[in-house]
């Protein structure tokens, strides 16, 4: 499914379909807090959001807690316990829409990569006392488990890109949350191509737009926080990286916040798996 | 060939064509260095100047080379094209207000920045032209492209050097300029060759009082640019090459391409003639204030074909490639009379997995291709000119009162508008509307009836601004644009028999033919009505459709595709209804609306009973943002759905009508 096609709050019969003023509720599950953060982001304009939707559950701002029902849930994180399966499939029952926010809780995150190894393995590496990790084999997205209706991409989300929801949401119209390339942000913003004129390996040409191509601006190639575009082409990117690239190198490149998505993990396996260990950075031929 | 007398600039002396230029308060834009390449920026000067430097591009790469050289100009193309300055990536277009059942719709207009351009290139002369033609085309102009170009003074620099993806030698934009400049440099060690080409141009010159160049200078600059043409040679085989892609649409090469292709669309940003843009709104939380502006946009990205239920036309890669490959290099020449390539390379260098445009013109349409059957006829000298175009320029909004609504079906109403608007009023039965309310998009909406006082529009909710604008109360007001495209041609219908088919909510465009064929019934021959609806539930205009079949001088005849128990009558597709009909096709003007398969399948059971294809007219539904032939949207091979359209005939679609991804 395409995810664009996800956002399907402010579609059709969008007035009847969401009440005058939504039962919204923000969860988190695997992640850092940082998508929810935004919405404390949105700052002068969060309390014309307060008074237009009634926030019935955020833990990050209030200490009120909800059993639901959502008119509209957001939820942060990727799921990685047998606890937060079940409790997944608790708050889809009573969410009217469900919204995944971020690349942890769309495509499962940068603790997706773990999913590459032998959990007990990692666990080991990772923490001091293993015994107390209750964890499943693999940190997953939420679209694994339920039904997902929209999505907002990034790591973290952008807060233009909630604004925008929200108000389409408030306003009864279809949110604008293109699923194109991040390459047309950089050409509209008169970014010069890193990849074309500086050889450093970019995702932008598979990555979906939204964070307002802040990498290429600065330099440098786009890591694909948001995750796979409409009809992303990895192969033939990962093919033309490997003209100059080895194969872990590719694999590497591939490997980052969505590494778990379809596209991006096809191509990572295609690439003999994500890297085992770090391979330095490819630096730009005429760094 | 460029006759005005040659001056000669000393290099020392550029500064001085910067301060002249800048002497009526102009800006000027020219070559600078920045992050690894050449672009266009603002200057203050001589210094910020590319000197020294060179540039190397191939197929998806593009790299600088120090010289140590004195001369400025000898880079090659920046990324950047002019269209940043004529056609900028994003432009403000209006401020929308609501207010209580008040709408106020203001359009932003800017004045157009004074601006000197300076390095222009050849190919991109030709580009700044074909991209103005394609803007202005026919009255419906685009009014910012035309006065940022006007505003422009334009300082031409003939190529010295040229790179792997230059081809303007086989486009035939260059390497020599030939007009089009109020400046036109050539770049020696010493200085400037400098001629004027306007008046413009020959005014700074008097200002700058130079010298005459010498024969010497002159031939100099002469050899410097004829080496220029020897070293590109002639890459790409365009004699003929419109119609050698026409006849390849068929190509399998589409779909390897595919598979490299990565439908970044970096190609088409670009490309200096590409215009194609979309609109985004902008809205406070209470969807009262609202701002548009649009933004290049590319025939690659997903949601530029798609429409309503989220169909798409162009879903493939295969597709959007074609689209564009067609475009620059075929139906550019039916739609603007000239090719849509300047050769500039710059989509071979700047494409991030180095497609090379003359190497897939090579693979798809070879110069020994047989001739094909051509899908569309071969356009009239103008270009396909819409028949019958309104006569207003209609790029203002009129605010309009919905005096009331008429519920039609489940999910479709009526609005009667009240104008007293003259252009909208005089609409003619198949025109349409863009329905504008603050924070929506903006829909096409057919016109369901001409009243003398108001218009009517039948509206399905099919998504979020439909649904709003279906939802308005009596009294609200909306904004209409319009009346755009080409309606049906009743008249030429008259002394003929008329058979008009509908399918759903396509009954509504139609509806202004059945009234215009019925207020003149006597000029008709036989009349005959066949209405298809998905269910009895879903049947347009009821009463209106049961009292034409009670008349005696017309032939009614309905179908649903499902019924329930309460239907008494046909089951099936629309065709169904004339399977059996004895009439014959040869004095019938035939006009058709409804989804596109079942226009198809109709348009094809017509042609089986005679029906003449030129005679037989749809209307054809396309993702529209400007609906004036400016934005791109609604391209289908040469035509552009909404002003040489939505109705067409069969004979001038030709095999375009329904294949698949065009
Ligand atoms: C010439 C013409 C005449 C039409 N006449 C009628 C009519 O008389 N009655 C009627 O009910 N419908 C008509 N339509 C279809 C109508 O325009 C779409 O249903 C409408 O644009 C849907 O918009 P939305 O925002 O409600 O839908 P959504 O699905 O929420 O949004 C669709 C998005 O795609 C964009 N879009 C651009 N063009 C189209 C398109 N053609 N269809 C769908 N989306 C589009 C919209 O701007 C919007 O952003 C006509 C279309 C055309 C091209
Ligand atoms: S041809 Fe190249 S630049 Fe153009 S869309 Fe395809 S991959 Fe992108
Ligand atoms: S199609 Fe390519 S070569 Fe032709 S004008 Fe556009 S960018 Fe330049
Ligand atoms: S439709 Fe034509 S002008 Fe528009 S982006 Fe595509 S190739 Fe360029
Ligand atoms: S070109 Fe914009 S709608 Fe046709």
């Amino acid at each position: 499914m395409e995810p664009q096609e996800l956002i399907t709050v402010a579609r059709r019969g969008a007035r009847a379909d969401v009440p005058k003023r939504p039962r919204i509720g923000v969860v988190k599950f695997a992640s850092c807090d940082g998508c929810q953060l935004t919405l404390l982001d949105l700052e002068d304009e969060l309390l014309a959001v307060a008074e237009r939707v009634d926030l019935i559950e955020f833990a990050e701002a209030t200490s009120r807690r909800s059993m639901g029902p959502f008119d509209v849930l957001f939820v942060e994180g990727s799921i990685s316990t047998e606890e937060q399966v079940e409790e997944i499939a608790r708050l889809r029952a009573v969410s009217h829409r469900l919204i995944t926010i971020g690349a942890c809780a769309t495509a499962g995150g940068i603790q997706a990569i773990r999913n590459w190894f032998d959990l007990d393995e990692v666990r080991d590496t990772v923490y001091p006392e293993p015994t107390f990790v209750e964890s499943l084999a693999q940190a997953r997205p939420v679209s694994d488990f339920v039904a997902v209706d929209g999505e907002l991409r990034g790591c973290p989300i952008s807060p233009a890109q909630l604004r925008e929801f929200l108000v389409a949401l408030v306003t009864g119209r279809r949110a604008q949350l293109p699923d194109e390339a991040v390459c047309l942000e950089c050409k509209r913003q008169g970014v010069v191509c890193v990849a074309v004129a500086g050889g450093i390996p970019c995702l932008g040409p598979v990555t979906r737009t939204g964070c307002g191509a802040i990498c290429p601006a600065y330099g440098r190639g786009c890591y694909g926080c948001f995750g796979p575009r409409e009809s992303a082409n990895t192969a033939s990117l990962a093919s033309w990286f490997s003209d100059s690239r080895s194969a872990p190198e590719v694999s590497r490149l591939f490997s980052g916040f969505t590494a778990w998505s379809a596209p991006f993990r096809t191509t990572i396996d295609a690439h003999g798996g994500p890297p085992g260990q770090l391979v330095e950075p490819t630096e730009p031929e005429d760094a | 060939m460029v006759t005005e007398p040659a001056y000669f600039l000393p290099r020392a002396q550029l500064g001085r064509l910067f301060e002249a230029l800048r002497a009526d308060g102009r800006r000027v834009v020219g070559p600078t260095l920045a992050d690894r390449a050449v672009i266009y920026d603002e200057l203050e000067g001589p210094a910020e100047l590319p000197t020294g430097w060179e540039t190397d591009t191939a197929p998806g790469t593009y790299r600088l080379r120090e010289t140590g050289s004195d001369r400025s100009f000898d880079y090659v193309l920046p990324v950047t094209s002019w269209k940043r300055y004529t056609h900028p990536a994003v432009v403000p277009l209006a401020r929308a207000r609501r207010d209580g059942a008040k709408v106020d719709i203001e359009a932003i207009v800017a004045e157009p920045p004074s601006l000197a351009f300076v390095g222009v290139r050849a190919c991109e002369i030709a580009a700044l032209t074909i991209q103005e033609r394609a803007m202005r085309a026919g009255p419906l102009g685009d009014a910012d492209h035309a006065a940022r170009r006007d505003a422009a003074l334009i300082v031409a620099m003939e190529c010295a050097a040229a790179t792997s993806t230059c081809f303007c030698t086989s486009m035939g934009t260059g390497p020599e300029v030939e007009g089009g400049a109020d400046l036109i440099a050539s770049e020696l060690d010493a200085g400037f060759v400098l001629r004027s080409g306007s008046p413009a141009g020959s005014d700074l010159l008097a200002t700058l009082d130079l010298r005459l160049a010498e024969p010497v200078e002159v031939q100099g600059a002469a050899a410097q640019v004829a080496a220029v043409r020897a070293r590109i040679g002639n890459p790409v085989a365009a004699e003929g090459l419109p119609q050698r892609l026409r006849a390849a649409l068929d190509s399998p090469r589409w779909e390897e391409i595919a598979e490299r292709c990565l439908a970044c669309a970096n190609c088409t940003l670009v490309c200096p003639t590409c215009f194609c843009t979309s609109v985004a709104v902008a809205s406070d939380l209470d969807g009262l204030d609202s701002t548009t502006e649009r933004h290049w946009d590319s025939c690659f990205s997903l949601g530029f074909g798609r429409v309503a239920g989220d169909a798409n036309f162009r879903p493939k890669v295969k597709d959007r490639y074609r689209q564009w490959l067609t475009h620059k290099f075929s139906t550019w020449f039916d739609q603007f009379g000239s090719t849509g390539c300047v050769g500039c390379g710059r989509c071979v260098a700047w494409c991030p997995v180095g497609i090379d445009v003359r190497e897939e013109l090579g693979a798809i349409a070879p110069i020994t291709a047989p001739a094909g059957p051509i899908p569309w006829p071969p356009a009239p000298a103008e270009g396909h000119a819409p028949a019958a175009l309104s006569v207003v320029a209609p790029a203002r909004h009129v605010t309009a009162v919905v005096e009331r609504l008429t519920p039609e079906t489940t999910d479709t109403v009526t609005l009667h508008v009240a104008t007293s608007d003259e252009a909208l009023l005089a609409a003619r039965p198949g025109q349409f509307v863009m329905v504008e309310l603050p924070a929506f998009a903006t829909p096409a909406i057919s016109i369901s009836r001409i009243r003398q006082d108001g218009l009517d529009l039948t509206i399905r909710s099919a998504g979020a601004a439909t649904a709003a604008i279906g939802a308005l109360a009596p009294g609200a007001e909306v904004a209409l644009r319009g009346p755009l495209g080409r309606g049906w041609p009743v008249e030429s219908a008259i002394g003929r028999d008329v058979v008009i088919v509908a399918g759903g909510v396509g009954l509504a465009p139609l509806r202004p033919v059945i009234e215009a064929v019925m207020a003149e019934r006597a000029r008709f021959g036989a009349v005959r009505l066949y209405l298809g609806a998905r269910t009895p539930g879903d049947r347009l205009f009821v009463a209106e459709m049961n009292a034409l079949a009670g008349r005696a001088d017309l032939e009614v005849a309905e179908i649903v595709d499902r019924a329930g128990p309460e239907w008494l009558g046909r089951v099936g597709i629309v065709t169904h209804l004339f399977d059996q009909a004895r009439w014959s096709g040869d004095r019938v003007s035939a006009f058709v609306c409804g989804p596109e398969r079942m226009m198809q399948a109709t348009a094809a059971a017509l042609a089986d009973r005679g029906v003449d294809p030129a005679a037989t007219w749809v209307t054809l539904e396309r993702n529209m943002a400007c609906g004036v032939g400016t934005c791109g949207h609604c391209q289908l091979g040469p035509f552009f759905v909404c002003r040489d359209g939505p109705v067409f005939s069969i004979a001038e679609l030709g095999t375009a009508f329904g294949r698949e991804g065009l």
